[in-house]
């Protein structure tokens, strides 16, 4: 378990990357959003989902 | 006063308690069939709103909203079975017992092993503040609870139900290990499957299904289950620590937890006869001095 505890710890990066980043992907196609720069929108997702998570995880808090 | 006017004064004390345990008996008979069909039919419900979203015969909305009552429900029949109600260790329904543990929180996400040690260790210690898991639900009113619910599964957080694990572990406790691995191991299992949904193209799908009903409705059962029936947490013992309450939207859309007193005086009582033990033993617990009827 020990090993695991550093692990666990970038579990809100892992999240935001592995479940966060496709959701605001499908979440902008669904509205139709176009992402700037005529980036996929994939790629805008693991951006938010990945920034967001790690501001989680150094804040302490998602909202 | 004297002592024999005192005496003859000071209600019976055992005949009370012969006469709650005498009704709590009558009520602690045969297989729980409705709080079984409960957790497995809510289950059943919840999962089949995967296909029916999925394949475009129940929009979207309604799923999420469906989803959302299926986890406020799911924890009741799962804590039947931590108190072993449908059967005890070593009976031949064993099995069944577990499996509705185990099964019925997966909406929830709820490991059933941990949540039934830390719950058996809120009944011991019911409102201690260093040894009761539920105790980090205080809160000065409801919608204080609510918003404590939620900073607590911020990440980095105190865990308080982790730590009385690892107590117990230090301790030399072999079933929290056990309990702990199998939490992580559905815990895995359950952020990889939203991982899987989420890149095939159904992350919007496991958000409204699964992910945000789980912590709508984690929420909701810990106000309903803790907060709303210990208010204020203040008093321990037996006849005090739990009370019988009033919220304005009735016994039905709190899922019986009005009446949650008698669970606390009688665990083996299904959820569903609850209400029914409550009317018959109301005059010994006012007797006894039971909060009865506080808002």
């Amino acid at each position: 378990m020990s090993l695991l505890r550093p692990i666990l710890a970038w579990g809100p990066v892992f999240f935001g990357i592995a479940f966060l980043a496709p959701l605001f992907a499908q979440i902008l196609q669904a509205l139709g959003v176009t992402a700037p720069l005529g980036l996929p929108p994939i790629a805008v997702g693991l951006a938010v989902g990945g920034t967001w998570g790690l501001i989680a995880k150094l804040g302490g808090r998602w909202i | 006063m004297s002592l024999a006017a005192t005496l003859d004064a000071a209600p019976d004390t055992r005949a009370m308690a012969r006469d709650e345990m005498a009704i709590a008996r009558r009520h602690m008979t045969g297989f729980p069939v409705v709080m079984a069909a409960w957790g497995l039919g809510n289950l059943a419900v919840w999962l089949s709103l995967w296909s029916l979203v999925l394949l475009g015969v129940l929009p979207l909305w309604a799923g999420f909203l469906i989803a959302i009552f299926n986890v406020m429900a799911c924890y009741h029949p799962s804590h039947e079975a931590q108190h072993s109600n449908y059967a005890l260790h070593g009976r031949p329904l064993r099995w069944l017992n577990e499996l509705i543990g185990y099964v019925s929180t997966i909406p929830m996400g709820l490991p059933f092993k941990i949540a039934r040690i830390t719950h058996l260790d809120h009944h011991t210690y019911t409102n201690d503040p260093l040894r009761d898991p539920d105790y980090g639900n205080k809160a000065p009113n409801w919608w204080r609870a609510v918003l404590g619910n939620i900073a607590k599964r911020q990440p980095g957080r105190p865990n308080v139900y982790g730590a009385v694990l690892r107590a117990k572990i230090a301790a030399g406790d072999q079933a929290a290990k056990r309990a702990v691995l199998e939490g992580m191991a559905q815990n895995a299992i359950y952020l990889s499957i939203l991982t899987a949904l989420a890149w095939s193209g159904h992350a919007i799908e496991a958000a409204l299904l699964w992910w945000l009903p789980k912590q709508i409705g984690s929420t909701y059962i810990s106000l309903f289950l803790s907060w709303f029936p210990h208010h204020p947490m203040e008093e321990q013992g037996r006849y005090r620590n739990t009370r019988h309450f009033h919220y304005g939207f009735g016994n039905v859309v709190a899922l019986g937890i009005e009446t949650h007193i008698i669970h606390h005086l009688h665990p083996g009582i299904p959820l569903n006869r609850q209400r029914a033990v409550f009317n018959e033993m109301r005059p010994i617990l006012a007797a006894r001095g039971c909060r009865l009827d506080e808002t």
